[in-house]
Formats: structure tokens, C-alpha cells, sequence
């Protein structure tokens, strides 16, 4: 495991200098903040008195209450409570959007406007400020007041009917959350954009994201396939042999997995190489991908039967040997133990405040040459930011700070 | 516009029109395009200000960088396949062969928009660097802490989630799939409302979360068995009602018939010569002062390649017309 670099400062990095104020949950909104501030920018989370964000209640706790994934994607941010129901918790609210960059929400559509903290009224206090709304289906058409969550975007925006075996019922896509850090990601772009939109032209605008919308964007050819010829796809287990065969995932003889693409002739004649079986690839057999699609089947088996055959380092040293596109279905036992993520520094390993514990959590991405992203430190505690930022921000002093803390705004 | 970089003549086209862009984007192998002298070096000395994304399998770096990369593979390594499917069973394409593909991207382009930023204070382009299997690695939440500090291998859930129950996939009475995601006490006791059932979210029965994963098959059993009850727009309907977090597991003939991605314009339709109307997902995500929009589908193959160079670098036709019969474009 990589240790952290010893807590890099900020100064070299390009989104210094830019305020983020966080006021998401759970990951989708929250996501876009991750990112803006493993590239400098300064992230202000602010978070419910009570609780604060319910990421830190979902998933494996830490042993200081809260959870890994809190610890993970909270990474670099500073946390402050704020009750933006209260009329002084407002008031804060409105005083620290004049100094920010970009706000990050998740409210379902109209709550921020019941509390009086519209995109009207923050654009009236801060022309230059981005906003980024992200909610399950949107901040507009029919369905924009339903409650989202990752798992019924992926059933809407139309993966989570690809996934699983043909008829059978169809599966998680991976991960239940996979939906929200796609959002998280689109929403990124959209902040970035508005940025530069903003350091041209003074004028800041709102970036409006969907759960649904982020995952059917991602979808290739769904869509034209079916305007186009009425094709409805259908899952299709652990192998798209609509275009290519071999193309799935093959079980070894020591109960491990691989996946192995033949998306032309060329590969297939490697991987009839590898195997040992060059006949396999010849005009007459199976060398041409036609034939092969037509033999499906009988192709699928003869690879099924050869994966079994080997266990999962022979089979993979073999497809490597003749450059035939294969590699493990990895978990997560296999990615510690791997070199790739080793090399890359894919794993950053961080001592987690207060308990001593060392959290291992996934490097920034992407790799930039000059400036690269840094995590210098995991998910705050509720509040531990709070006097600092009031102090730092709006100039408040110990008395005014009791006072907000006696009024439970913060 | 095509151009050939196994050509002199295809490299020096190449570097006038690096010289007159902002980013590069490529997914050659690592040491292809160095092996046409096209080394960031040389790169950087044609166009200081130019960002360079480099999106492969493995990355530019680490003992693998030279494997092949297709997203299948990829992002099987970086451990999103292993997780799709049910338990004990044969792994299934997390619902989409190109979905790391597409991570993949939305992280290039972050990279590329904070390099451009940079690039304008400093006059400095530099390289983003994306290996498919780390942006997928990157997005899969708690895995990596939970095996490090636990030793918890996370194993395929089905069409459940090992956080909350239920939270997950249901058979309709006619044929057709729901997903329910009760990921709170709150939201289990609307869908035991909904289901005319309340006291099924009472303390003593399976009003808490550990309660209800505990006895995940029995709670799985009674919402199986009420969803199957009932067509999938009347179950749909009683859900919303009770405000539980609910939707149709849409297939592609459903998205086209639904009323909400049609009011969001999320099925942009675009005339193509010869095909006429090609329906794809519109521009994600929505902008309010300055929204993307599609000007036009893929080209066909060379379309701008004399526009380019005629209005770009100011190439003359009897030139133009040199480099097409030497092949270079």
C-alpha cells in the first residue's frame, strides 16, 4: 500500500482558490464536490446539526461511528454544521454563498425554494455562483417531485434491464451506487463548464442533473437501434454475442473467473493460439466471425471447455503470451494483491483521525502529468470545521458563535 | 478527416494542426503514437498550451500498460464485473459491455477541463492520464476500506443490496420488472403502507434495517409476493402515492414511451442524410445559460478532411490534392 504523500498542500493545484459549498448528500451531488477538491478546491460540506449527512450512516462503520464510505468520498472536505431551516442558520447560509464558487444540492425539486434560498435568490446574493442540482428525474418535467435513488435510476435510465442472465431476473449493475457517482461525474463536467462560462462573462447558472438522464446517457446504441429497426435489447447474461464470439466470462479450474473479448478474427486467431488449437481459427472452421456467431454455441463451449481446464495465472499467462485480449474478474482480494494497482498507485492508504485505524481508499482519478489530484485528509467529523470556517469566512467572533450554537442554527 | 501517421508527410500535417488545437485525445497503445515520433515532447513543443488525454485499458504506466484495453476486460479488472450477477453464480455484464468506456470519459473530460484551466493561467498544457480499470475502481464506494480494514471480499448481490432490504427487483403480475429501494426504516414503513400492511414496519416485526436484513428472505418473500399481485402500472402507482422510492425497470420500448424522457428531451431526435431521423440520448448534463446541444451525428469518413485543412492551416488545393494521391489523407 502507498502511504500518503505527508499531507500535500493545496498550493500547486489547479482548482485552488476556488470555494465549494456542499450542501448534498449521500454521493451523487456530493461526488462532483469529491473531485473539485482532490484538485484544490476548498469544499465546505454543511451538513444537518443532527447527524449531518446520511453517508455517514450508510454502509461498514468506521470505529469512530461513522462509515468507510464517509470516510473515503468526504475526503479533503471541511465540515460544518448548519440548520438552513432556522432563520439565522438562512441568514449563514446567504453570507457564505457571497464568497463561494459552487454550490452543490440534492434537495428534492422546490425544497430549497420553501425555505427561501431559491436559485433566484442566491444568484440576486452571488451573480457569479454554479449551481448544481441533482435529483433523481431532474428539476423539470413529470416526475421531478418523485424521491430518487441510484437503484431506480438504473432501473429507469435502462441498465439494470441489460443486466443479468437472459429472462432471468435482472441484477444490481455492479454496484447500487454506480448511478450516483455517474451523476456525480456529469455534474463535475457541467460545474467545470459553468466555470469557465463564469471567469468569460461574470455570469453563473445552474447545472441541472439527473440520476435517470446519466445512466441512459451512457447507453451506446439503445436508443437508435430501437427508433431505427424496433430492436428492444434484451440481457444478455455475461456475453454480448450479438457481435462478436468469444466474448463473455469463463470460469477456470480453480473456480476463478475471466473474461476474454474476440471482437475480430485477428483475436480469435490468437486466442486459438493460445489455447493450442490453431486449426480452430482456420477459413474452414471457425476463423471468421460469421461462422462464429453462428456456432455460437458450439464456439462458447470449446472455450468454456479450455478455461476449465487451466487455473486462472496459466490461462491468463498464455492469453498474454499471444496478445489475446483476457484478463481476471477481479475482487477485491485480487486488486490488493495486484502489481497494476500497485504501480499506478491506485490505493492510498490514510490514517483515519482520532482512532488510529488505516482506511485504504481508491487514488484520484484521472492522472493529471503536472498538477495531480491528492487526498490529504478523510472525511471530517460533524462539525469539526464549524468555528474555523465562521471565523475565517465571516469574521464571527466566540460570542457570536455561541450565540448561533444557542439558536441550534449551527 | 483522416489522416495517415505512418506517413512523414501525415506527422507534419499533424503538428501544424496540434500547433492550432487545445486537446489532443487518444487511445493508442502506450509507445504507438512515440513510435511515430509523436512523443509528448515533440507534442508539447508544437503547441506548449495543448492538453494531451490518453485514455487506455491499463494507464501509461505499471507492468500491464501495454495489454490490450477493451472496456469488457477493463473493467472486469478493476473489479465491476466480478459484482454483477447473483451469488455463486456466473458473473453477467454489469448491463452495458462499454459502461467503463463511458467512465472512463466523464473522468478524461473532468481532466481536461481542469487541465485547460490551468493551461490558461500558466500557459502550460500537460497530459491526463486514464487507465479504464482505475475510473471504474474508483466508483465502486466502500470496497476497498472494507477489505482493508475487514477483510470483507464483497461477493454478487443478485438483485439486492447488502445495505438495505428490500431494495431490489420485483416481478410485476404481468410479466414486467419494478425496482423498489427501501433504503431507510422511513421509507419500508411507506411501502408497508402502500402494501395495506403497517404493522409490518412496527419495532417488534421489521421496522428496523438490521431487523429486515436479517430476515432478508422472508421481508424479500412478502414484497415478491404483493408486486406479483398486481400490474406494474397499478403497483408503480400505489408506490408513488406513498411517496416510496420506486420505478419501472425500463426497457428501451418503455423509455420511448415514457413521458418523462420526452418532456426532458432526453430522446433527441437528428435527421441523417439517407436514414432519416436517428433517435440518441440528448446532452447530459442540462446547463441553464449555455446548454450543449447536437449539431449533427457522426460523419461519415473524411467528410472535413479539405475544410480542415484548406480553413485551418490554409493548405491550396494542388497541395490538398498532393496528399491525397501520396494516401496521406
Amino acid at each position: 500500500m502507498n502511504p500518503a504523500p505527508s499531507r500535500p498542500s493545496t498550493d500547486a493545484l489547479p482548482l485552488k482558490g476556488i470555494r465549494v459549498l456542499d450542501i448534498a448528500t449521500i454521493i451523487a451531488a456530493p461526488f462532483c464536490a469529491t473531485v473539485l477538491g482532490e484538485f484544490g478546491a476548498d469544499v465546505i460540506k454543511l451538513e444537518h446539526p443532527e447527524g449531518g449527512d446520511g453517508l455517514r450512516k450508510f454502509g461498514t462503520p468506521s470505529m469512530r461511528g461513522d462509515t468507510l464510505t464517509w470516510l473515503s468520498e468526504s475526503r479533503n472536505k471541511r465540515s460544518m454544521t448548519l440548520d438552513l431551516r432556522t432563520p439565522e442558520g438562512a441568514d449563514v447560509f446567504r453570507q457564505l454563498i457571497a464568497q463561494a464558487d459552487v454550490l452543490c444540492e440534492n434537495f428534492r425539486t422546490g425544497t430549497l425554494e420553501k425555505w427561501g434560498l431559491g436559485w433566484d435568490v442566491l444568484k440576486a446574493i452571488n451573480p457569479r455562483l454554479v449551481m448544481l442540482r441533482v435529483t433523481g428525474y431532474g428539476q423539470t418535467g413529470p416526475y421531478k417531485d418523485r424521491p430518487g435513488f441510484a437503484r431506480v435510476a438504473h432501473a429507469v435510465g435502462g441498465i439494470a434491464y441489460l443486466a443479468g442472465m437472459p429472462k432471468g431476473t435482472p441484477v444490481t449493475p455492479g454496484s447500487t451506487t454506480l448511478g450516483d457517482y455517474m451523476t456525480g461525474l456529469f455534474g463535475c463536467l457541467g460545474v467545470l463548464m459553468a466555470l469557465r462560462h463564469r471567469d468569460l462573462t461574470g455570469e453563473g447558472q445552474c447545472v441541472d442533473a439527473a440520476l435517470y438522464e446519466s445512466v441512459f446517457r451512457c447507453t451506446e446504441e439503445l436508443a437508435p437501434a430501437y427508433g431505427l429497426y424496433g430492436v428492444v435489447r434484451e440481457r444478455a447474461g455475461s456475453s454480448h454475442n450479438d457481435f462478436a464470439v468469444p466474448h463473455g466470462h469463463f470460469s477456470t479450474k480453480d473456480g476463478k473467473w475471466v473474461a476474454i473479448t474476440c471482437a475480430t478474427d485477428l483475436l480469435f486467431g490468437r486466442l486459438a493460439q493460445a489455447m493450442g488449437r490453431p486449426e480452430l481459427a482456420h477459413a474452414s472452421t471457425y476463423g471468421d466471425q460469421k461462422t462464429r456467431l453462428a456456432h455460437r454455441h458450439d464456439v462458447n463451449e470449446i472455450v468454456r471447455d479450455w478455461c476449465g481446464s487451466l487455473n486462472r495465472e496459466d490461462l491468463l499467462a498464455r492469453c498474454y503470451e499471444t496478445d489475446t485480449p483476457a484478463g481476471p474478474l477481479n475482487n477485491i482480494a485480487d486488486i490488493f494483491g495486484d502489481r497494476q494497482f500497485h504501480a499506478r498507485r491506485n490505493m492510498v492508504a490514510m490514517d483515519a483521525p482520532d482512532t488510529g485505524e488505516q482506511v485504504i481508499v481508491p487514488a484520484p482519478v484521472p492522472r493529471l502529468s503536472d498538477t495531480q489530484g491528492s487526498i490529504r485528509a478523510l472525511g471530517p467529523k460533524l462539525g469539526e470545521h464549524t468555528d474555523e470556517v465562521l471565523r475565517e469566512l465571516l469574521d464571527l467572533n466566540n460570542e457570536q458563535i455561541a450565540t448561533l450554537r444557542d439558536r441550534k442554527a449551527i | 478527416m483522416t489522416v495517415d501517421l505512418l506517413q512523414a508527410d501525415g506527422v507534419q500535417l499533424f503538428l501544424q494542426l496540434l500547433a492550432k488545437s487545445d486537446v489532443l485525445i487518444e487511445n493508442f497503445r502506450p509507445g504507438t503514437m512515440e513510435s511515430w515520433g509523436l512523443t509528448w515532447d515533440a507534442i508539447h513543443a508544437a503547441n506548449p498550451k495543448l492538453v494531451m488525454l490518453r485514455v487506455t485499458g491499463y494507464g501509461q504506466t505499471g507492468p500491464y500498460r501495454r495489454r490490450h484495453g477493451f472496456a469488457h476486460i477493463a473493467q472486469a479488472f478493476g473489479g465491476l464485473n466480478y459484482l454483477a450477477g447473483f451469488p455463486g453464480e456466473t458473473p453477467v455484464l454489469p448491463g452495458t459491455v462499454p459502461l467503463g468506456d463511458y467512465i472512463a470519459s466523464l473522468f478524461g473530460a473532468i481532466g481536461v477541463l481542469i487541465a485547460l484551466r490551468q493551461a490558461e493561467k500558466t500557459g502550460c498544457g500537460q497530459i491526463v492520464d486514464v487507465g479504464i480499470y482505475e475510473a471504474v475502481f474508483r466508483v465502486l464506494e466502500e470496497i476497498a476500506a472494507a477489505y482493508g480494514l475487514h477483510g470483507t471480499v464483497r461477493e454478487r448481490e443478485g438483485s439486492g443490496s447488502f445495505v438495505a432490504c428490500p431494495h431490489g427487483h420485483f416481478r410485476t403480475k404481468n410479466d414486467k420488472w419494478i425496482a423498489i429501494a427501501c433504503t431507510t426504516d422511513k421509507m419500508f414503513e411507506r411501502l408497508a403502507v402502500a402494501m395495506g400492511r403497517p404493522e409490518l414496519a412496527s419495532a417488534a416485526m421489521y421496522g428496523d434495517q438490521r431487523k429486515r436484513l436479517a430476515a432478508r428472505a422472508e421481508v424479500n418473500r412478502i414484497v415478491t409476493e404483493w408486486v406479483g399481485s398486481h400490474g406494474r402500472n397499478e403497483v408503480l402507482g400505489i408506490c408513488l402515492k406513498e411517496e416510496v422510492p420506486a420505478g419501472k425497470v425500463n426497457s428501451i420500448a418503455d423509455i420511448f414511451a415514457d413521458e418523462h424522457f420526452q418532456a426532458r428531451g432526453n430522446l433527441a431526435s437528428v435527421p441523417v442524410e439517407g436514414l432519416g431521423e436517428v433517435v440518441v440520448p440528448g446532452v447530459v448534463p442540462r446547463l441553464s445559460a449555455t446548454p450543449g446541444r447536437i449539431t449533427h451525428l457522426g460523419p461519415s469518413l473524411g467528410d472535413a478532411t479539405e475544410a480542415v485543412l484548406g480553413s485551418l492551416l490554409g493548405i491550396e488545393a494542388v497541395e490538398i490534392q498532393r496528399l491525397r494521391q501520396q494516401r496521406v489523407i
